[in-house]
């Protein structure tokens, strides 16, 4: 058993079409986001934007169906307020499917 | 105390400049002073290399006008190749755009891959800034006459002085997309880049906007583990 199909490796996804891609996902607490818009400063994937007025500014991900989330956790970083975290990695079908991967983890130590 | 707690109680120094470590993509204005920039490619001098070759060259660019220059000409790059291959812009040019991209990729299925692919596109729409806005960027050539793989060991080299940089309260950024550069005579010119360089990677430097070093979640990744006959799947 090979860890991808031939016929899969064979086959290259499109990066605009649902049925082969799996977007990274972030989750905001919307009671901790103070609307700084850090994260929308430097997200690469260009995938938060801000919304709202006010005190009511948030961030969040874009309503798109593919939204351009890498899961770099750069969000998770910068932020502050402790409101932001992805723990959906992105991924897509066929040739370019992620392989060997566990869950999201903070850097572990072991004894 | 016994040693092993000891370990477990504590991130050392090196592990604790490795695992905050991010990349910074919102830059202050403010220089980064010679001595700093001067100290941080010592750090890349010292990194280990296949038979000690030593694969790389580096270049400082810390004028405003040539980093202004050179983030239009790969925003120009990044049109055509926009122009190329995306296919989303629909009509013929789109149908032709598609046959180009399928063709391509499967030729080049690192620097199509749909991640670039998407970056390319913010690029040649500007949602995107090259160097982050950074004042110095550390360009690395490879020497393509290097022991072994050249292009490893200047990822080892680079990652010596991101990590140097950090430790000294900067803030870094590896920048592939100047690989760009190399299509024309232009950029070979002025920056002196002939046989045997090529520009392979530049790390944006300067001082980071906000805080953006800190510790994230990161999925784990397979390990199979061969140890007295037997094989174990850790994660």
């Amino acid at each position: 058993m090979s860890y991808i199909r031939l016929r899969d490796r064979l086959r290259i996804p499109t990066y605009d079409n649902v049925k082969y891609v799996t977007t990274g996902t972030v989750t905001f607490d919307h009671e901790k986001c103070n609307g700084c818009g850090m994260c929308v400063k430097i997200c690469p994937g260009r995938a938060l934007l801000l919304k709202g007025e006010g005190k009511g500014k948030k961030a969040y991900m874009l309503d798109d169906e593919i939204t351009p989330c890498l899961s770099c956790n750069c969000c998770a970083a910068i932020c502050s307020k402790d409101a932001v975290l992805s723990r959906v990695y992105f991924d897509f079908n066929y040739y370019y499917k992620v392989i060997h991967r566990g869950e999201f983890n903070a850097p572990r130590k072991f004894i | 105390m016994d040693e092993k707690e000891k370990v477990y109680n504590n991130w050392t120094p090196t592990e604790t400049v490795i695992l905050e470590r991010r990349s910074v993509r919102k830059y202050s204005e403010k220089q980064v002073p010679e001595y700093l920039v001067r100290r941080i490619i010592e750090a890349g001098r010292f990194a280990p290399s296949a038979g000690n070759s030593q694969p790389w060259k580096f270049l400082v660019i810390r004028d405003h006008d040539m980093l202004q220059e050179m983030e239009k000409d790969v925003v120009t790059r990044c049109k055509i190749f926009n122009a190329m291959l995306n296919w989303r812009k629909g009509g013929i040019t789109g149908k032709l755009a598609w046959l180009n991209a399928q063709f391509m990729i499967r030729f080049l299925p690192n620097e199509l891959h749909p991640i670039p692919f998407s970056a390319i596109d913010l690029m040649a729409n500007k949602q995107f800034m090259l160097f982050h806005g950074a004042p110095t960027v550390i360009y690395i050539l490879m020497d393509k006459r290097g022991v072994g793989k050249p292009l490893v060991d200047v990822g080892i080299c680079g990652q010596n002085m991101v990590l140097a940089a950090h430790s000294l309260g900067l803030g870094t950024c590896w920048v592939g997309f100047v690989e760009l550069l190399k299509y024309g005579t232009k950029w070979k010119k002025k920056l002196g880049v002939e046989y045997p360089y090529q520009i392979v990677e530049s790390i944006a430097l300067g001082y980071p906007v906000g805080k953006p070093d800190g510790m994230i979640e990161r999925e784990t990744h397979q390990i199979d583990w061969f140890e007295n006959g037997e094989k174990r799947v850790l994660y």
